[in-house]
């Protein structure tokens, strides 16, 4: 694809100046390989992905130290000292009921990205699981698998995540198994698809005339061809559920109140006055979340870059 | 001799008391809850009034007893007031168990609930107890109010340990008859409230029911069989254009003699008077039997057949020319003022009225209050169970109906001043049981001072004044509802966007951002209701 | 062409039915029922449990499962939803009267998301590299970042609020007549869905864009001294055009779930506000027919697509 590229003779276009560019950096000794893996090299040369990899580092390192960071207990409470606006004790002020902001959003951190990611893993987990080997097999276990998938994936998430709320009820642990529920489908196509294509590869069957069992030729030889698609899989789905948690905290059934996480920290942005006035108790977490959010999607998007070769930009 | 007496009179008192606490200050069962000293530190370690003021922005005001102030509550009862020292000594005494965690549980959602929450976790934490929240979703009636086999061991069917709800009441029976034996989802049978209740609920006597409250409330404070926690006022609120022209404020959760058909309003920038109100129906107009006067549009276009003073004491007829109680109190009738029509145009009759106490009867969603004082008609009980056709104790004469009861109750004239008759004629062939679901209401015919003109559901209801109206024709010209209620983060943006002139609340929550408009008057109002923690006190399993 | 198209509607109706059916049982599951919550929580105290039950018996809740399921499975057979357990409005009654608000809003931001995503997307495309290109890109990434309902709010507080350009929410108003006077109440919802929509749009246009360019016949096209232009429009769009068609068809859900938490911020009344109102008062006939009619919806359009792309693409359908 990249040869392809290269200009004929003829007018002068942009990308005649990009590869001029390329090309002068080559020259100056700059773009040679530092080593080490090629799709890591591309991936730290996408200038974005690698912003998104420091924001994402930042706040999930803070979240996880969140004790180190803060000295207050995101639960206590102090009446006395509720709505205080930021300051040098309370960075990100503290809210309806005296809570220390900044410690809540760090500790809130911990849940929100546990349960986007958690969720994205254990989807990945069950897509993998099913879409690889049925993938591989095919016959009546994979039509099965396609239907089941199909039927989950023709319902739009929200309608099926809310119904699915509403009958298992509200817990975190309930949260994460029910976007695990919703999220698979994506991942398990992929998958799928992938096996399909690879399964008439020559090494496959050169394996299969070996005799080796589906299982070990499926998920050992032919998973890791597929690991990038995964990768980029997964972090694009820790961005969608980290803001359908907040969004379901926004309709008051996402993760229990008591416990904090950035949606819930975020839901009483619903009172305009809160909006209006506090201005402290939303912005920083609404930021944080979006930050978040969009760091994962510029890794996603770097990932996708770097491991898929037919994808460019 | 006389001072020896004395000795003897105070000493007996204080064997008594001691006997009491003696006798009470013990576990019952395996659970530590049926401690009333667990009970009196939990009571002893929530600092309420301070909740009050930050939480509740003072939109909320500290409860002592489950009654709101007045006089049927006795003054001297123990106020529990903030000692967490106190606190952790009971707990020592009683032996607790700080690794029990309780299960605390809800039902609103609204922010200053869930902020109430974190603060009850923090002051318990303070005094050794750990404690878990979590709001109660879907059936909530199975998981709050479902009664044990055996209401004097348990176990319990409900698996909380601590439920914070409410107690509103039409009337103040209502504060107590869930103590009868065999109703209290959570509290062992205790034998004299069972005589007190049935006290309370058979005199019409205020001071043989007085005597009943006072000891109820004396029973409860002293073994904090429930934890008042506040008294939740009503809050109205009204805008700038809005002029009552001195008609009262009152419990806006029922009927009463508002007097809205001499409001007034400003007209807007257009030169019309249009008021703006909230609580539209979303999906259909609810049966005014049900909720009695929570609806304000139910309210503009239904009439009651007497009419309640600001505090919902009876004082005449509305529907009603004349009305009376005979002398044992157990014949009531009431005659219909001439030429009363419905909406439609069509004359109220006697007819209806029978045909709407009967509906309401069998109807399972009326009202409590209502439907006790009509369950005592001579033959409702056979009526009811459609062992006969007709309620032999409600007959009509011309435009006068009568009913007979059977056992006194307190309540007639309270339940008829919030009682709102129905055209009998919309309703051929529908099932009382499934009332709601008829058609008439998605756009109701009704009997008060408005009538409703244009429905668009979830979307916006308007109503128009009702020429013929026997108060004579209300003179703003139309009401706009729109349907965000309280509890809802939409009332207050449209409160701030002009589109609430007129409405109520009863969430704390409410009221500081309404109270922050400079154009809105916002005035609180007390009536019985009363936010408080109930203790699960029988062994159950957890949750 | 025909057969194939009748082969897929074929492979739906077995499917519809067993999602029918998952739907139910799943709200069979749902602890509860409608009587509950006809019930205001702080009222339930002092209620007679044996006239709960009557109104249970009288709702037809009392009835074995299969019982309910099939006399609804079969009723909606026959066009009938059946009628809302809290009022007993029919279904049909509401879908009819919500249904509107939803494609209007909708079929807005629809048109204004793929308008201006296709633009933006193809504009990057083009300038591929370019601070306009990294620019686009950011700014796209940021559309899918930022929590809706936050930004729904934060679009109340200024454009309603404080500069009053806009009403607060509400779809419609007694005097209202026309499209035109309606309009304002949908600006601020549908800009905000649109908002959110045009950053996927864009994305995919890039990309799709960005792949016609690298096809041959463009070359062809561009060594046979085509004006740039022209090269980028006429070939290149239409190439990319195929994908964005796609799409937008799979961009229905995307829109259902957002117009959920939409219609909830801006208090519009259409579909989605019923069914978070349906789900939370376990109003099962409402909730599995509004289920039900997404998730045709999302099946319908996938056809649609499917066909649409045969016809674009000669490839696809000879591939079949």
């Amino acid at each position: 694809m990249t040869e392809s590229a290269i200009a004929k003779p003829r007018r002068r276009t942009r990308l005649d100046a990009q590869f001029d560019r390329i090309r002068a950096r080559e020259e100056a000794g700059l773009a040679k390989s530092r080593g080490g893996s090629r799709t890591l090299n591309k991936f730290l040369n996408n200038r974005l992905a690698v912003i998104g990899l420091i924001i994402f580092s930042v706040i999930l390192l803070a979240s996880l130290f969140a004790p180190l960071l803060t000295p207050y207990d995101p639960n206590k409470i102090g009446l006395r000292d509720m709505l205080q606006s930021p300051s040098w004790e309370h960075w990100f002020g503290t809210d309806r009921t005296g809570r220390d902001l900044f410690s809540r959003v760090l500790y809130g951190g911990r849940v929100s990205i546990l349960v986007g990611l958690g969720s994205a893993i254990f989807a990945a987990i069950i897509g993998v699981l099913i879409g690889v080997y049925t993938g591989y097999v095919g016959g009546w276990l994979d039509t099965l698998a396609m239907r089941v998938s199909e039927i989950f994936m023709s319902f739009p998430q929200i309608i099926l995540v809310l119904m699915l709320v509403s009958i298992l009820g509200q817990s975190l642990v309930n949260l994460i198994l029910i976007f695990t529920l919703t999220g698979w489908g994506g991942i398990y196509r992929m998958c799928r698809a992938r096996m399909l294509s690879l399964r008439e590869e020559e090494y496959v069957l050169a394996l299969r005339s070996f005799g080796l069992s589906r299982p070990l030729i499926a998920y050992k030889h032919m998973l890791p061809n597929a690991l990038g698609p995964i990768m980029v899989n997964i972090t694009l789905s820790t961005a969608a559920f980290i803001l359908q948690e907040a969004g379901l905290s926004f309709l008051g059934l996402g993760v229990p109140l008591s416990i904090p996480t950035w949606g819930n920290i975020l839901n009483v942005a619903q009172d305009i006055r809160v909006l209006q006035t506090n201005w402290w108790i939303w912005l920083p977490v609404g930021t944080v979340i979006s930050l978040f959010v969009l760091s994962v999607n510029f890794i996603g998007d770097g990932l996708r870059d770097a491991t898929d070769p037919t994808q460019q930009g | 001799m006389q001072m020896k007496k004395l000795i003897a009179l105070g000493l007996a008192a204080l064997m008594s008391t001691t006997a009491i606490s003696g006798a009470t200050a013990q576990p019952i069962n395996e659970n530590p809850l049926s401690d009333p000293r667990v009970r009196q530190a939990i009571a002893y370690a929530i600092d309420m009034p301070t909740i009050a003021e930050t939480i509740f922005e003072g939109a909320a005001v500290p409860a002592v007893g489950l009654l709101p102030d007045g006089p049927n509550k006795p003054t001297d009862l123990n106020p529990y007031a903030y000692d967490p020292d106190k606190a952790r000594a009971l707990l020592a005494e009683a032996g607790w168990d700080s690794s029990r965690e309780l299960d605390v549980v809800y039902y609103y959602a609204d922010q200053a609930t869930a902020d109430l929450m974190a603060a009850l976790q923090a002051y318990l934490a303070d005094v050794g107890i750990t404690m878990n929240y979590r709001l109660l979703e879907g059936d909530i009636g199975s998981q709050i109010s479902v009664v044990p086999d055996d209401p004097v061991n348990g176990p319990s069917k409900v698996t909380w340990d601590i439920l914070y709800g409410a107690r509103a009441a039409l009337a103040l029976q209502e504060y107590f008859n869930r103590y009868a034996y065999g109703l209290k989802p959570m509290i062992p049978n205790i034998p004299r409230m069972n005589e007190l209740v049935t006290k309370v609920n058979g005199t019409v006597d205020p001071e043989v029911q007085r005597e009943g409250y006072f000891e109820m409330e004396h029973i409860i404070n002293e073994n904090v069989y429930q934890i008042p926690l506040y008294y939740q006022q009503l809050y109205t609120y009204e805008s700038d254009r809005l002029h009552r022209n001195d008609a009262p404020y009152g419990n806006e959760q029922y009927n009463y003699n508002w007097g809205v058909e001499n409001w007034t309003i400003d007209p807007d920038a257009n030169g019309a008077g249009i008021l703006y109100t909230n609580a539209g129906p979303a999906q259909f107009f609810e049966v005014p039997w049900q909720n009695l006067g929570i609806w304000v549009h139910n309210k503009f276009a239904f009439d009651t057949v007497l009419e309640a003073d600001p505090v919902l004491t009876p004082i005449g007829g509305e529907m009603a020319e004349s009305y009376e109680v005979s002398e044992d109190g157990l014949t009531f009738s009431f005659t219909l003022k001439d030429g009363l029509t419905w909406h439609d145009g069509t004359p109220i009759t006697a007819d209806d009225m029978l045909w709407s106490i009967k509906t309401a009867l069998k109807f399972p969603l009326t009202h409590p209050v209502l439907q006790s004082t009509l369950k005592k008609i001579d033959g409702a009980e056979a009526f009811v169970a459609g062992e006969a056709e007709e309620l032999t104790g409600l007959s009509a004469d011309g435009n006068t109906v009568t009913l007979k009861f059977t056992t006194l109750d307190p309540n007639v004239l309270l339940s008829f001043s919030q009682f709102a008759p129905l055209p009998a004629a919309q309703f051929e062939g529908v099932d009382p049981l499934n009332l709601q679901q008829a058609p008439f209401w998605q756009k109701p015919i009704g009997s008060g001072p408005f009538m409703i003109q244009d429905v668009v559901m979830n979307d916006y209801t308007t109503l128009v004044p009702f020429a013929d109206y026997h108060k004579g024709a209300p003179k703003i010209e139309q009401i706009i509802a729109r349907p965000s209620g309280d509890n809802d983060g939409n009332l207050l943006v449209n409160a701030t966007a002009g589109k609430a002139d007129f409405g109520y609340t009863k969430v704390a929550g409410d009221v500081p951002g309404l109270e922050g408009l400079d154009f809105m008057n916002v005035h609180p109002i007390d009536i019985p209701y009363t936010r408080m923690l109930w203790i699960n006190q029988f062994p159950h399993p957890t949750n | 062409m025909l057969t194939y198209i009748i082969r897929r509607v074929l492979i739906l109706i077995p499917m519809a039915f067993v999602i029918c059916f998952l739907v139910y049982c799943g709200l069979e599951l749902t602890p509860g029922d409608a009587v509950s919550h006809m019930i205001n929580p702080d009222a339930l105290g002092s209620m007679d449990p044996a006239q709960i039950e009557a109104l249970r018996q009288s709702l037809g809740l009392g009835q074995p499962f299969y019982v309910r399921f099939w006399s609804w499975f079969s009723n909606l057979i026959q066009g009938n939803f059946g009628f809302s357990t809290n009022g007993g409005v029919p279904i049909a009654n509401i879908i009819a009267t919500r249904l509107p608000a939803t494609l209007e809003l909708a079929s807005v931001a629809l048109i204004f998301s793929t308008v201006i995503g296709c633009l933006l997307g193809i504009l990057s495309a083009l300038s591929r590299g370019s601070k306009a290109d990294g620019a686009l890109t950011v700014v796209g990434m940021l559309g899918v970042s930022i929590p809706e309902f936050f930004f729904g709010l934060v679009a109340i507080l200024v454009f309603a609020l404080n500069l009053g350009w806009f009403p607060v929410g509400g779809r419609s108003m007694p005097s209202y007549v026309t499209l035109w006077d309606r309009l304002p109440h949908l600006v601020l919802p549908s800009m905000v869905l649109s908002i959110m929509l045009t950053a996927g749009v864009m994305r995919y246009a890039r990309s799709s864009m960005l792949d016609a360019l690298s096809r041959d016949f463009i070359k062809t096209a561009r060594s046979k001294g085509l004006p740039e232009w022209r090269v980028n429009l006429l070939h290149g769009f239409r190439v990319a055009l195929t994908p964005v068609v796609v799409l937008i068809g799979f961009r229905l859900p995307v829109l259902i779930g957002g117009s959920v938490i939409i219609e909830q911020v801006f208090q519009w009344p259409g579909i989605g506000n019923e069914f978070i109102s349906a789900v939370r008062s376990q109003d099962y006939p409402v909730v599995m027919t509004i289920a039900l009619l997404s998730v045709m919806a999302v099946l319908v359009a996938s056809l649609i697509v499917d066909v649409l792309t045969a016809l674009i693409d000669p490839r696809v359908r000879l591939g079949e």
